[in-house]
C-alpha cells in the first residue's frame, strides 16, 4: 500500500493504534490458559475476559471464553494481524483447536501536528458548528464528527489533531485532507 | 314571576320566583315547583378601581402547556412540620393513587424550580429548562439515566440558550449528588437527543470569560471601576494564545486586578471560593497571563509601576 502524500502541506498522520477482532472459533477453557501462560491476567470478577500481552508486535488481546479476540496496541494493519495470529498460535499450543475467522480490523487512532494554533471558538461557530463540539469546560479540545468519512477528530489549540473510528487507512487520510483547509482558515 | 304549568292546578298559572329560599311557587294554589335553584348571577361585585392582585374572577395559578392537562389536576399537599407517616394516610393513598399521567414531570419540574431558586434564576430560564426536560422526555430512551444530572444539564443548557452561561461547577453545588461528569455527559446526551429530534436546532454558543466576569466580580464585592476594568482585560485577553479554560482565564484576571486596586484584596482562597476555580489553576494561569499583563490591563486603570510591583509567580 503506497503512501498517500497528495496532501499539499505534505503532512501524514501517523497511526497510534489499531484494534482489531478475530474469531478463534472454539469455546476456551479460561481458568486454564491463564493458569498455563506467563503473560496473562485472569480475575473474573472484575472481567470476564482473559488480558494476554506479547512483547513483540507490543500488543494486548482480550481472550472471551466464547472464542473471539480482541487485539489491540499495534502501530500497523500488518502487525496487528501478525499480532492477533500469535496469540492464536498461543492459544492453539495451550490445546484448544483455534482457528483464525473473520480478522477484521475495528478502529484505527491516528495523530498529527499541522504546527499553528487553532481558533477553536471561531470554528465552532461557524457552518461547522453542527459536527463541532467544544466545551473548554469539560474538555480541552473541540471534537469534531466528520459524517463523511464517519469518524471523530480531536482538534486542539496547540495544532494537534487526533482522528479516532477508522476502519481503513483510507478513511483517515481523505478526513485529514478534508478537514486541513478548514483548519487553515481558522490559523491564529 | 312567569308562567309556568302548575301540576296541581292543571293549568299555567302566573308563577312567583322567591330568591330568599330558591323556590319557584305556583301563585293560585302555592305548590313549590322547583326548589333549591342555582343562582347564577355574579358572587361579588368587581370594581374598575380596585387592586388587581386579588382578582376574584381568576383562580388557580398560570396554566402549564407543557403538562397533559394544562396543570388543571388538584394535589393533596404534605402540610409543613408533618411527620413522613402522615403520607401513609388515607389523605396520603388517594393523592399516591398514580392516575395522573404528569406525576413524574411534576415531579421534575419541582426540582427544576428549586435549583434555579438556589442560584436566582430568572423564570425564563426555568421555563426553557422545563421546556428542554419534557422534549427530552418524550423519547422515552431517557429512563435508565441518572435524573438529578439530567435535570442539572437541562439548567445548564437552558443558561446557555438565554445568554448567561453558568459554569458546570455551580450547576454541581446546586445539583444534589450529580458529578461534573455526569452532568456533562447528560448534556453531551440532551444535546443530541434534540438534534435528533429537530434536525440540528440547538443552538449554543462557547463560553467566553467575559460572561462570568460581572457575576465572579459582584461576589467578591470589587467596585466599579475593578470590574470594568476586568472586563475590559478580558477581552484584550483572547487575542493572546493562553491556552487555559475561560473560568480559570476570568480568574487570573481578577486576581491581577485585585492586586493592583488599592482595595481590601481578597485572597487567592475567596477568588477559588467566588470562581470556583482551584488555588493551583489560578497561580498557573497568573504564570501564564504575566507576560502579556501590560497590554491586557487598561491603562487607565493602573500605572506601569503598578504592574512592575505586581509579584511574579
Amino acid at each position: 500500500m503506497a503512501a498517500r502524500r497528495n496532501n499539499p502541506s505534505g503532512i501524514v498522520p501517523t497511526i497510534q493504534n489499531i484494534v482489531s477482532t478475530v474469531d478463534l472459533d472454539c469455546v476456551l477453557d479460561l481458568n486454564h490458559i491463564a493458569l498455563h501462560s506467563r503473560n496473562s491476567e485472569f480475575f473474573p470478577k472484575r472481567f470476564s475476559a482473559v488480558i494476554m500481552r506479547i512483547k513483540d508486535p507490543k500488543t494486548t488481546a482480550l481472550i472471551f471464553a466464547s472464542g473471539k479476540m480482541v487485539c489491540t496496541g499495534a502501530k500497523t494493519e500488518a502487525q496487528s494481524k501478525l499480532a492477533a495470529r500469535k496469540f492464536a498460535r498461543i492459544i492453539q499450543k495451550l490445546g484448544f483447536p483455534a482457528k483464525f475467522r473473520d480478522f477484521r480490523i475495528q478502529n484505527i487512532v491516528a495523530s498529527c501536528d499541522v504546527q499553528f494554533t487553532i481558533r477553536l471558538e471561531k470554528f465552532a461557530c461557524t457552518s461547522h458548528g453542527a459536527f463541532s463540539t467544544y466545551e473548554p469546560e469539560l474538555f480541552p479540545g473541540l471534537i469534531y464528527r466528520m459524517k463523511q468519512p464517519k469518524l471523530v477528530l480531536l482538534i486542539f489549540v496547540s495544532g494537534n489533531v487526533v482522528i479516532a473510528g477508522a476502519k481503513k487507512r483510507d478513511d483517515f487520510y481523505t478526513a485529514f485532507d478534508n478537514i486541513y483547509p478548514v483548519l487553515a482558515e481558522f490559523k491564529k | 314571576m312567569g308562567d309556568a304549568y302548575c301540576s296541581d292546578c292543571k293549568r299555567q298559572t302566573e308563577v312567583v320566583f322567591d330568591h330568599s329560599a330558591g323556590d319557584t311557587v305556583c301563585s293560585e294554589c302555592g305548590l313549590v315547583l322547583e326548589s333549591h335553584s342555582i343562582d347564577e348571577t355574579s358572587e361579588w361585585r368587581t370594581f374598575a378601581n380596585e387592586s388587581a392582585d386579588n382578582d376574584p374572577v381568576r383562580v388557580g395559578g398560570p396554566t402549564n402547556p407543557l403538562l397533559a392537562d394544562g396543570g388543571l389536576s388538584t394535589v393533596i399537599a404534605k402540610p409543613n412540620g408533618a411527620s413522613g407517616e402522615f403520607l401513609s394516610s388515607s389523605l396520603g393513598r388517594w393523592q399516591n393513587r398514580g392516575s395522573n399521567p404528569d406525576r413524574g414531570l411534576i415531579l421534575a419540574f419541582k426540582t427544576i424550580a428549586t435549583m434555579s431558586d438556589r442560584l436566582g434564576l430568572v423564570a425564563t430560564i426555568k421555563d426553557r429548562a422545563n421546556e428542554i426536560y419534557k422534549r427530552v422526555e418524550d423519547q422515552k430512551s431517557s429512563r435508565g439515566r441518572n435524573q438529578d444530572a439530567l435535570l442539572a444539564a437541562c439548567l445548564y443548557i437552558a443558561c446557555r440558550q438565554e445568554d448567561k452561561p453558568r459554569t458546570v461547577k455551580e450547576i454541581c453545588s446546586v445539583a444534589n449528588g450529580a458529578t461534573k461528569k455526569e452532568i456533562g455527559r447528560a448534556k453531551e446526551y440532551i444535546v443530541k437527543q434534540l438534534g435528533l429530534e429537530t434536525g440540528q436546532s440547538v443552538e449554543m454558543g462557547t463560553i467566553h470569560a467575559g460572561d462570568f466576569m460581572r457575576r465572579f466580580c459582584s461576589n467578591l464585592g470589587m467596585n466599579n471601576q475593578a470590574v470594568k476594568a476586568a472586563q475590559e482585560a478580558v477581552q484584550k485577553s483572547e487575542e493572546f494564545d493562553i491556552r487555559r479554560s475561560p473560568i480559570s482565564i476570568a480568574a487570573a484576571v481578577i486576581y491581577i486586578i485585585t492586586q493592583l486596586s488599592e482595595e481590601k484584596k481578597p485572597s487567592l482562597k475567596d477568588i477559588s471560593g467566588a470562581t470556583g476555580v482551584a488555588e493551583g489553576t489560578i497561580r498557573n494561569s497568573y504564570k501564564d497571563l504575566y507576560p502579556h499583563v501590560l497590554k491586557i490591563i487598561p491603562s487607565w486603570f493602573a500605572k506601569e509601576e503598578d504592574l512592575k510591583n505586581l509579584c511574579s509567580p
